[in-house]
């Protein structure tokens, strides 16, 4: 069942033109990324989402029926700009966040001390929040999305500013909660997070999808067309006819294929050579089916 | 409704419970008290032991100034309401005749400390009226410079009198003031009225109103755009309604005032009902010239300024993205109140002159201009009900164009918008 809806929505700022005509749909069970540079329409397109602001056109459904305030409490935003109030205490800040999406507050106090003790920061629940690092504000602010359960998950950027160890914690409670079916959004202008967590994505650029799909069949798209090579010798044969172009390092080559060209006959052109330790094909990355679709770089 | 309250009760808990909130609830009443003792204080110290001389080379013209001083100080009659000026305990000594290469001798015994001034009155032959100076370390200090020239003029016609023949008693019945009382028509009635008590009980509510509003307008104004620094909107966005968190923080920084002033009131009951009451402030309110009706019409008009220029400033946070910003429109808010607190003299002078009364109905001024013109006048029931009416309706209209304002702005961050930005926010859904 598609959780989200969106069908033709655009929105306009004066004259900017933020989000054009834009579809999606997001499912139960499935993790759904929405790429995109800064700048591309993906926090107005959350906003218009979960009503913030409404669509200048077309329509939104949630949970299968045209979008409804009353709904909200089934959705949870960590909107890409972190805020929390400063001088409250941690676990009344969630409490109150809690409540606010329709928790009472008995409810929210026990959830809330369940989730920190997940997120190992049960000691700072006493805590202002202008006395915690930025990463456990960050982690409270993950919390404060998850209390109430929501069916639908929103994150913008949830993963900027974390350490790898938390950005690890953090991924696996995220596959944990689509595991157990619950629907997550996921906004960022990182591709490489997308890769190993999305199940499909929706790129845009100039409030225009301009790719979505499903992960697979997106990648499967376009030909692998890149090697990666481990090696001990000569490495001559990167002037092979089939290579485009090439990054070579110690023992260690990174090649493009020209269209159409067999890996084959350059692995052959390798033997003659060199020791080959691991000669790989590997499918283009998010980031190079961005760059080949749109014709530039994400952050350009 | 739930989610307004909800967010009313985080902003009413998380105030009274600051810091900011304990200090200024003591030290704001302490400010108060020290600019109304002020006055109080002045009023002792003037009172203390005075030593003064009168010299002059007329002899009985410095025994007639010296008649009439003690008489201004004491007060002459009830009517100016003297009697309650702090006990006299001025001596004044006559020397004279004196001429003026005597002075010196005085001007070192002020030098001195062994008095603390001289009167120097200089009759010259062919002059009605004497040269007069006073001279002392301070200014004249003991009583004002115009009710000291009164007494001397008072002992000009008391000698002139005793060149008559007239003395004693008979002078004292002579130069006695005219006791003038002053009555108020109140709702038909003439009753007595005071006007320096009327004008107590306006200059309080005036103030009071005026503080309070500006002072809680501008904390909404604080919060919006603390919580648009801080981000914290577009978390409570997700759920709640623009209107809702606007209504909230109105609700919660109102009732946080409101407890504040509690405070304050319970603290001036407890006091005034203690001994050191009792002699400050006899017959609580109606000391100061209060009625209930007035006091009833107090809060009705202080909570709708309080709601009308809350609702404005939080419009007005709304479109700024730094404290910093929140001064620069601090004026718009001060300016229609402090009107009222300027024209107060004129006010309660001319309470149902035409620019007055209109001043009255003008929404952002109502709440001061009217709580003066009801302690001066009773003012007619079409007008109060008139400027309850516009003033809700104004109310209103505020709440609905600050809270349009405020769903834009607090998602807009960056630069200013310009005045067309902001009314183009009023068309968007």
């Amino acid at each position: 069942m598609n959780l989200v809806e969106l069908n033709q929505i655009s929105k306009t700022y004066d004259t900017k033109v933020a989000v054009d005509a834009l579809s999606l749909q997001i499912e139960a069970g499935k993790m759904f990324g929405l790429l995109g540079p800064n700048g591309a329409g993906k926090t107005s397109t959350i906003r218009m989402m979960i009503g913030i602001t409404l669509p200048d056109s077309g329509s939104v459904t949630l949970f299968g029926q045209p979008f409804s305030r009353k709904d909200l409490p089934r959705v949870g935003y960590l909107p890409e700009e972190r805020g929390l109030y400063k001088k409250m205490k941690v676990i009344d800040q969630l409490v109150f966040l809690g409540q606010l999406h329709g928790l009472d507050a008995t409810q929210a106090k026990t959830r809330a001390h369940q989730w920190c003790e997940r997120l190992q920061i049960l000691d700072a629940i006493e805590l202002k929040t202008e006395e915690l690092s930025k990463g456990m504000q960050q982690k409270i602010q993950f919390i404060s999305t998850l209390l109430h359960e929501p069916e639908l998950i929103i994150m913008d950027e949830p993963f900027s500013g974390l350490d790898p160890v938390n950005t690890q914690l953090l991924q696996e409670t995220l596959l944990e909660l689509k595991n157990a079916g619950k629907a997550i959004l996921f906004s960022t202008h990182r591709m490489d997070q997308v890769e190993k967590l999305c199940d499909s994505i929706c790129l845009i650029d100039g409030g225009k999808a301009v790719l979505s799909g499903g992960m697979r069949e997106l990648k499967s798209r376009y030909p692998r067309n890149h090697v990666v090579i481990d090696f001990e010798g000569d490495n001559s044969f990167v002037r092979h006819p089939v290579v485009a172009e090439y990054k070579a390092f110690a023992g260690h080559v990174e090649i493009r294929l020209r269209d159409g060209a067999d890996a084959q006959d350059l692995l052959r052109a390798a033997l003659q050579n060199a020791k080959i330790y691991k000669f790989e094909l590997i499918e283009p990355s998010l980031e190079e089916i961005f760059i080949r679709t749109v014709g530039r770089r994400v952050d350009a | 409704m739930r989610e307004a309250l909800l967010i009313a009760k985080r902003e009413y808990v998380e105030r009274v419970r600051s810091k900011a909130f304990r200090i200024s609830t003591v030290l704001i009443p302490l400010a108060f008290a020290a600019v109304f003792g002020m006055g109080a204080f002045s009023g002792k110290m003037a009172g203390g032991a005075r030593n003064i001389v009168v010299a002059s080379n007329d002899p009985v013209l410095a025994q007639c100034t010296r008649t009439e001083l003690l008489r201004a100080r004491t007060g002459k009659n009830d009517a100016k309401g003297e009697q309650n000026a702090p006990p006299t305990q001025l001596h004044v000594e006559v020397e004279s005749p004196v001429a003026a290469s005597d002075l010196a001798a005085l001007d070192r015994q002020v030098g001195s400390k062994a008095i603390d001034g001289y009167l120097w009155l200089r009759v010259q032959p062919g002059q009605a009226v004497p040269e007069a100076t006073y001279v002392s370390r301070g200014s004249a200090d003991f009583l004002g410079a115009d009710k000291m020239q009164g007494a001397i003029g008072d002992a000009l016609v008391r000698e002139a009198l005793m060149d008559h023949g007239v003395a004693g008693a008979q002078a004292d019945d002579l130069l006695h003031d005219v006791d003038l009382k002053t009555r108020q028509v109140k709702n038909g009635k003439a009753v007595a009225s005071d006007a320096s008590k009327g004008f107590w009980g306006a200059y309080i509510m005036a103030f009071v109103l005026y503080f309070a509003v500006v002072f809680y307008g501008m904390n909404v104004a604080h919060s919006v755009v603390s919580e648009k620094t801080s981000r914290v909107f577009e978390v409570l966005l997700a759920t709640a309604k623009p209107e809702s968190l606007m209504a909230g923080k109105l609700l919660g920084v109102g009732a946080a005032g409101l407890t504040q002033m509690a405070v304050w009131i319970a603290a001036v009951l407890l006091l005034s009902a203690s001994a050191l009451g009792s002699e400050l402030g006899q017959g609580g309110l109606a000391a100061y010239g209060i009625t209930p009706l007035q006091l009833a019409f107090f809060v009705v008009y202080f909570l709708l300024g309080f709601f009308f220029y809350s609702a404005l400033s939080a419009g007005f946070g709304a479109t700024v993205s730094q404290e910093s910003e929140v001064q620069q429109f601090s004026m718009i808010l001060v300016m229609p109140q402090l009107v009222g607190l300027m024209l107060m003299v004129y006010i309660l002078g001319n309470p149902s002159a035409w620019p007055v009364v209109l001043l009255s109905l003008f929404p952002p001024c109502t709440p001061i201009v009217m709580c003066l013109r009801m302690s001066a006048m009773a003012v007619p029931w079409w007008q109060l009900a008139l400027s309850l009416v516009l003033m809700v309706a104004a109310t209103y209209g505020v709440l609905w164009v600050a809270s349009r304002i405020y769903r834009v702005g607090i998602l807009m961050y960056g630069k200013r918008p310009t005045l067309p930005e902001i009314l183009r926010w009023l068309s968007y859904s």
